[in-house]
């Protein structure tokens, strides 16, 4: 019986797999690996937590009715953190817990991850008594020295560890994958400009930036003394500032190549410049760098490391890519394309990266993994961290107040480890699935 | 080989001077002012003293700028807007020359910009000659406004806070005060009638400066070139000569390449000095650390190549794949947790949890060996795990690789038992990446061990790179993080060299 049916499994896979493409064996390859797959649903569920966390562990009801109003304090927030609403004056600094409801809906753990509860402080056992009205209320995995319900603080850092992964790993991407590109599919000897074009970039690129970053300097400096995020807005604004005026030179290139001895074609070695860059850029400590860059820093946030992260965590990907498409540029569909007269761009863009992003993926997953745990042990070490926003790190390092809180050490700890785990376990399960050669 | 290692060195070069701006840049953009910091916030911007300890203060301040080179030009060159001159880098004090930078940028007018800070220091020079002797309750709350207000035109830009001090100083120069001149007689005098001239150029010069607004020149680029003498090139290479007698008392530093890191912000010790000692303690542990590993985990590596397949071989990866995501710090709160101290009962209570034992003259070698060994137990635990995971894997891995070639086939086919075929054959090429993991671990010792050291407290290098993060200590924190750079790069060309040595079928040159 057994073997008849991997027969027939294996007859199934050989008719289909002529029209297959390559996605589709890389996914059932994927599918293959149990440990990855089961990995890869965990890892959905941790997204769906850390999505709704809001909606897992608040003080303020899902819903309830109060002196005759319905309110659905959780949504109502949202509404008031973006300034599209304001809080009843009934409502507003009040203790949800000890209002008089007609009817009310708590979420699940009834607890918010930086409130404290004043009658379950000093390190509360999730084993031991806990001053509470009913089991609805039980911190079932304890509190801290200042009475803050852990399982909460662990549903919300959820959502920081997520975006820890998703912030730093789509910059490295981003980074990594035009940078590789350019390296793998220019070489050392197929990009060619004009001479014309090459000095007047040369040129250029000083120009640009003075314009836009020097001469914005005190608008970026002030931006960055404001927020981090306010920083961002002002430092993409310099950086489109800076690609427009990079526009001029390359403009006026048009123009100047009808002088002959302008036009004449100079080799660009992209490979040899990425590679070195990448090299520097590797043999620079990433968790000194960013120590370094923290103690700079006056208000250092947990958006500055995600960012910092991704900016120092590109060189994988671009390794990766920087190989594969060294690999793809030889292939006929490449050569078709060419011989279509399809514009460099088009054939890099369109035909050759789509093509070769596979691989990436494997560096991504093993990227969020690191991502997480570097950010974690920031967190841990107090470097970096604002006091409104509860991560998983910080939580750990409060084990180290108390000895006795057990709780404190382990479960934090654990969420850590099952993630950066889950995220490893994908990462080898797509290298198995994609090049099986790049396993050790 | 030697031309090789040669063009390798030579890749250096580039990476090298990357690396070292970054740390360069990193340490300008570096928030306080180093030499205020180093003079302990003593007796500088202080607006009460006597005018006497002023001028000491600022020749103490003038004298430490010089020694640590910072009143010099920052790089070989700058590219600024033509509103700037290329001398403000004369302007000794930190504070006060961004504030002129950015009132540049906001008047555009470097001569007038200029005018008003010079009027002020006359002000500020004025107000300090004064002896304040004799002076009424009212009167001396004025003087301590006029100083105040004074010193607060050095570090403001804002038009409203400028003209607020402005204010005040006009207001506090014509004070009036009635004393006495003997036990019948009073009169009316204005003590600080003596400024007003000052106060007036001060204040003429504002309003000249706020009416020629002219910011266009912000918009043209200047370059200027500043020649060796300037910062960067004195941190690198120090401005004693090289060869030949140093005659100039004030050229004290020898700069990156001759072994002088600058000293250290905190008690002013020499970088070296701080981190010889923390460098010892890196440089054992990691010794035992190495040695430790690699006894355990080759082994288990190659056990689980050779029963690739089994459920053991299955079971011991995924654990191990597992131990590899295991954060270190997790496992170290844990133990210090439950193995050192009595909560958890006296059973348990096993490790002292900090530091690295006893030191001092006053124990035996074998004593202080045996009590550090202790004490170092449970961080050394925690390091390795990781490491040990990592290096096993690469272990099997790499077996498996060799397990699969043809020399193999035909050691078995030729009937050798095979015990002899994996210990003989397989495993000594095996080892070939093995061994040069070793270089690439160079650097990870640096930067590896930094949360392991900070919970057990132990002074290595990781410990005194968190600490001078806290600290905002940057000159051992950049020295630190150039070495680690230079080690990466050095582990790197040292890991070509060995792989060109334990396998000869690569050829180095070729390659390169």
């Amino acid at each position: 019986m057994a073997t008849n049916n991997t027969s027939n499994n294996t007859s199934r896979e050989i008719s289909t797999q002529a029209d297959q493409s390559y996605w589709a064996i890389v996914k059932r390859q994927f599918k293959k690996n149990k440990l990855a797959v089961w990995s890869l649903r965990i890892i959905i569920f941790i997204i769906t937590v850390g999505l709704l966390a809001d909606f897992l562990a608040n003080d303020k009801p899902l819903y309830c009715s109060y002196k005759g109003n319905t309110y659905f304090p959780v949504l109502k927030e949202y509404a008031v953190d973006m300034r599209l609403s304001k809080w009843p004056e009934e409502l507003n600094n009040v203790v949800w817990k000890d209002l008089k409801y007609d009817a009310v809906i708590f979420a699940p753990i009834p607890y918010a991850p930086e409130k404290t509860d004043d009658k379950n402080n000093d390190y509360k056992s999730p084993m031991g008594s806990q001053e509470i009205v009913s089991t609805r209320w039980r911190h079932w995995l304890g509190t801290d020295q200042l009475g803050r319900d852990l399982l909460s603080g662990l549903i919300h850092g959820t959502r920081i560890a997520m975006l820890v992964g998703v912030v730093s790993m789509s910059i490295a991407s981003v980074i990594g994958i035009l940078l590789g590109s350019l390296a793998g599919y220019y070489g050392d000897e197929k990009l060619k400009i004009s001479l014309a074009r090459l000095i007047l970039n040369i040129i250029g690129v000083p120009l640009a930036l003075f314009y836009a970053f020097n001469t914005r300097g005190y608008i970026l400096e002030d931006a960055l003394a404001d927020s981090f995020g306010s920083f961002c807005i002002s430092f993409l604004i310099s950086f489109f500032l800076f690609l427009i005026l990079m526009l001029i030179p390359n403009i006026i290139t048009i123009g100047l190549k009808k002088i002959a001895f302008l036009d004449k074609k100079v080799t660009i070695p992209v490979d040899i410049l990425i590679s070195r860059m990448i090299e520097v850029i590797m043999s620079i400590p990433t968790l000194l760098l960013i120590l370094s860059i923290c103690a700079i820093v006056s208000k250092p946030s947990i958006m500055l490391i995600m960012v910092i992260i991704g900016l120092t965590g590109w060189t994988g990907i671009a390794k990766l890519i920087r190989g594969e498409l060294l690999k793809v540029r030889s292939l006929e569909f490449i050569e078709a394309a060419q011989s279509l007269g399809y514009s460099e761009a088009r054939i890099l863009f369109k035909h050759a990266i789509p093509n070769s992003l596979t691989p990436v993926l494997i560096s991504i997953a093993f990227g969020v993994a690191g991502a997480i745990l570097a950010e974690s042990s920031l967190s841990f070490l107090g470097i970096g961290t604002q006091a409104d926003v509860i991560t998983w790190g910080k939580l750990l390092s409060s084990a180290r107040e108390y000895a006795p809180a057990w709780w404190l050490a382990i479960f934090p700890g654990f969420a850590i480890f099952v993630t950066v785990t889950i995220f490893n376990f994908v990462g080898e399960g797509l290298t198995d699935a994609i090049d099986p050669r790049l396993k050790q | 080989m030697f031309k090789y290692v040669l063009k390798r060195l030579l890749y250096f070069v580039p990476t090298f001077i990357v690396i070292s701006l970054i740390t360069f840049m990193l340490g300008q953009m570096a928030p306080g002012d180093p030499v205020e910091l180093k003079l302990k916030g003593g007796m500088g911007g202080s607006a009460n003293g006597q005018s006497s300890e002023k001028m000491a203060g600022e020749k103490a301040y003038m004298e430490l700028s010089e020694k640590l080179g910072k009143n010099l030009p920052a790089f070989y060159f700058s590219i600024t807007s033509a509103a700037y001159p290329d001398t403000l880098y004369k302007i000794p004090r930190q504070n006060e020359r961004k504030n002129l930078d950015r009132l540049i940028s906001m008047y555009g007018n470097w001569n007038n910009v200029s005018d008003y800070y010079k009027n002020a220091k006359l002000l500020e020079q004025k107000l300090f000659q004064f002896s304040n002797t004799n002076l009424d309750e009212a009167s001396y709350e004025k003087l301590k406004a006029l100083r105040d207000n004074n010193s607060e035109l050095f570090i403001n830009y804002d038009k409203v806070k400028i003209g607020e001090s402005l204010k005040t100083i006009q207001a506090a120069a014509i004070h009036t005060t009635t004393i006495k001149t003997d036990s019948t007689h009073t009169k009316t005098i204005q003590p600080f009638i003596f400024a007003l001239p000052e106060v007036n150029n001060l204040v003429a010069s504002y309003t000249k400066m706020n009416n020629e607004i002219n910011t266009s020149n912000n918009y043209v680029p200047a370059f200027h070139w500043f020649g060796l003498n300037n910062q960067y090139h004195r941190w690198l290479f120090g401005d004693v000569p090289w060869f030949g007698k140093n005659d100039n008392p004030s050229k004290v530093s020898k700069g990156f390449f001759r072994g002088d890191f600058g000293n250290s912000i905190l008690d002013n010790r020499p970088v070296a000095s701080i981190l010889i000692e923390a460098v010892k303690l890196t440089l054992l542990i990691n010794f035992f650390e190495f040695f430790f590993i690699y006894i355990i985990a080759i082994p288990l590596g190659v056990s689980l190549a050779v029963k690739k397949g089994t459920s053991y071989d299955r079971i011991v990866t995924t654990l191990n794949f597992m131990l590899y995501s295991l954060p270190a710090f997790w496992i170290a709160t844990m133990c210090i947790i439950f193995f050192t101290n009595p909560y958890y009962g006296e059973a348990l209570n096993l490790f002292p949890d900090h530091g690295i034992g006893k030191t001092g003259a006053d124990f035996g070698f074998w004593e202080k060996a045996v009590d550090r060994a202790y004490h170092l137990i449970l961080p050394m635990f925690c390091m390795l795990l990781g490491a040990f995971a990592f290096i096993s894997r690469m272990m099997r891995g790499s077996m498996l690789n060799v397990i699969r070639q043809d020399y193999i086939r035909t050691a078995f086919a030729k009937g050798l038992e095979p015990r002899k075929v994996f210990w003989k054959h397989a495993f000594r090429n095996s080892l070939i990446p093995i061994i040069t993991m070793f270089a690439s671990f160079l650097p990870a010792m640096i930067s590896g061990a930094v949360i392991i050291e900070y919970i057990f407290t132990i002074p290595a290098m990781g410990r005194i790179s968190y600490e001078s993060v806290v600290a905002r200590n940057f000159p051992v924190l950049f020295t630190i993080l150039m070495f680690a750079a230079i080690l990466t790069m050095l582990g790197n060309l040292l890991a070509d060299i060995l792989y060109g040595f334990v396998d000869p079928r690569i050829s180095l040159t070729k390659k390169a």
